[in-house]
């Protein structure tokens, strides 16, 4: 029996030795300092006091994470990150935002066709894509707004729901935000998936670009499926920032790992500067996508977009659907299912 | 008004762990739940020191600074206590203490951690004093009843001390005086300020 083992006995220790390989040398350094100095400066005992504010485990009986950790000084460090630049600035940049959306609404109005609707409809989404498209929306409604509540909620809100209705109101958001999280991590996985091709850039892209997307001047610039600003915010917005906030997020999501203070302060700041970022770039999106022009939204609240908002907004996509299936109905008649 | 603060002997820590058992026994804390905990550095090492530490009840509270909820409080005393009737249990203190002090009954995936539970330097919490909802959430309110933190009060080496800043301060002087060597207060330039940077005053009572 103890033959059958013996190999295995071994492997652990062999795994054992090589995972304390690492931590070997330092504390074994400070260790012989010590052992040093008590023999010629009994007085002085430096080594141990540095030990204390080193933030390195020492032996405790108690378990749990971290807990040989006499003094951790990262928590300062995370603490004078959130309460200080992350928090003022991504609260100026969240609320610029806003008001800048304003402004311009204010200023130009939505973005109007420049002629009349044909009422002859092409296939844009099919109802996959909505489907992860707006699941990953509300769930990014969800997630910011309980996200602000417990960043911004106890300068904001407390004042005036006083301590008992916060809390509720809090911890509610709390765990709203800890479940729905995956959730919106599935469907951005889904998302990227479904919409990445049509999201690889293509040399019409720098006419977009040298025209800054018509955006003062109002004219339309000719695209694919999707236009320019439409990738950056596939790609910044979605894959890079929303990624990063899926993947700090899941770290902080389940502390039964044990994960360390320090990968926890970590992935906390991580996640909020990414999603201060990302909810902050989101307003822009919300804005054109709605409010911002007209018809924005009958693509992904329907599927179908007008002939004429496909021919001014995407001309080349147009164009492909055109030849696929053109538009031979009549004016108010049945959609075209085109769809490239 | 006295300002409540711990203070542990280095050079006298024995690593009995009768803080911790007492603080245990005192308060019936959960399972998994240490308010207080011993470290011994360099173990086995010649110059080797044991430490007992808990919450310090700091002056500027980084656990205050972080809460989302704002539950926790100062008392007259500077003792820093929580309301658990208000934490959210997202563990954002444990991240921000030095000391490692907040504990949390469980660690569950989607950030399931319970209400988090600390040191109160025997003082309750918002509850009445005394009453069955103030021990059931908080433990003992020793200070109440007239009397020190039990942790300190059974310390067989008289290495934990707490109570009175000043009256401590002037115990370990004159320690330090007598054996001419162990100067050192771990912790208190952590959770007081620097010397020359005198800490900030306790905010006086209620919600800060």
């Amino acid at each position: 029996m103890t033959q059958h083992f013996s190999w295995l006995v071994r492997l652990l220790c062999c795994i054992g030795a090589l995972m304390a390989l690492p931590l070997q040398p330092a504390l074994a350094a400070d260790a012989a300092e010590q052992a040093t100095s008590q023999q010629f400066q009994p007085l002085n005992n430096a080594p141990v006091w540095r030990e204390v504010r080193s933030g390195d485990a020492h032996y405790t009986t108690v378990k749990g994470v971290e807990t040989g950790v006499l003094i951790q000084s990262g928590g300062q460090t995370w603490r004078a990150l959130r309460n200080g630049p992350v928090m003022l600035y991504g609260g100026i940049a969240f609320c610029a935002m806003v008001i800048l959306l304003a402004v311009f609404f204010k200023l130009k109005g939505p973005i109007m066709l420049s002629g009349a609707k044909t009422g002859r409809l092409i296939h844009r989404f099919n109802s996959l894509e909505r489907a992860s498209h707006w699941a990953m929306a509300i769930s990014f409604c969800v997630l910011a707004v309980s996200g602000l509540v417990m960043l911004f909620g106890k300068h904001v809100l407390l004042p005036v729901f006083g301590y008992s209705l916060f809390a509720t109101v809090a911890v509610v958001c709390k765990n709203v935000h800890n479940f729905i999280g995956p959730l919106f991590i599935l469907s951005v996985v889904v998302f990227i998936v479904l919409f990445i091709k049509d999201n690889i850039w293509q040399s019409i892209d720098a006419l977009w670009i040298r025209k800054a997307g018509g955006l003062l001047t109002g004219e339309h610039v000719p695209s694919h499926r999707f236009n320019f600003g439409e990738k950056t915010w596939f790609w910044l917005g979605v894959v890079g920032l929303s990624t990063i906030v899926g993947v700090s997020g899941l770290v902080l999501n389940f502390p039964n790992f044990e994960q360390g203070r320090w990968v926890m302060q970590t992935a906390n700041i991580v996640h909020l500067i990414g999603s201060l970022l990302v909810m902050t770039l989101s307003l822009a999106h919300i804005y054109i996508g709605s409010i911002g022009m007209e018809s924005a939204l009958d693509g992904m609240k329907t599927g179908y977009v007008d002939e004429t908002w496909a021919r001014e907004h995407h001309e080349l996509w147009y164009d492909e659907a055109m030849k696929t299936q053109p538009a031979t109905q009549p004016a108010g008649g049945m959609p075209v299912t085109a769809r490239v | 008004m006295a300002r409540m603060k711990f203070i542990c002997d280095a050079e006298r820590c024995i690593e009995c762990n009768g803080c911790v058992t007492a603080c245990k026994n005192e308060h019936e804390v959960p399972w998994g739940v240490n308010r207080r905990r011993v470290v011994t550095i360099n173990d086995g090492v010649p110059g080797e020191r044991s430490m007992s530490v808990a919450c310090m009840h700091c002056s500027d509270a980084p656990c205050m600074a972080v809460c989302p909820v704002d539950c926790f409080y100062r008392t007259d005393e500077g003792v820093v206590l929580h309301d658990k009737d208000l934490c959210i249990g997202c563990g954002y203190c444990f991240y921000a203490c030095p000391f490692g002090a907040p504990q949390f009954p469980q660690a569950g995936a989607f950030g399931l951690r319970g209400k988090m539970d600390k040191c109160t330097f025997c003082a309750g919490g918002p509850e009445k004093n005394a009453s069955e909802d103030e021990f059931r959430k908080y433990g003992r309110n020793r200070l109440a009843e007239g009397k020190l933190p039990l942790c300190a009060e059974v310390c067989s080496t008289k290495a934990l001390l707490g109570g009175d800043a000043d009256v401590l301060a002037d115990i370990y002087r004159q320690r330090v005086t007598t054996r001419g060597k162990g100067a050192d207060i771990w912790g208190w330039s952590t959770a007081y300020g620097k010397p020359d940077a005198p800490a900030r005053q306790p905010d006086a009572g209620g919600k800060s």
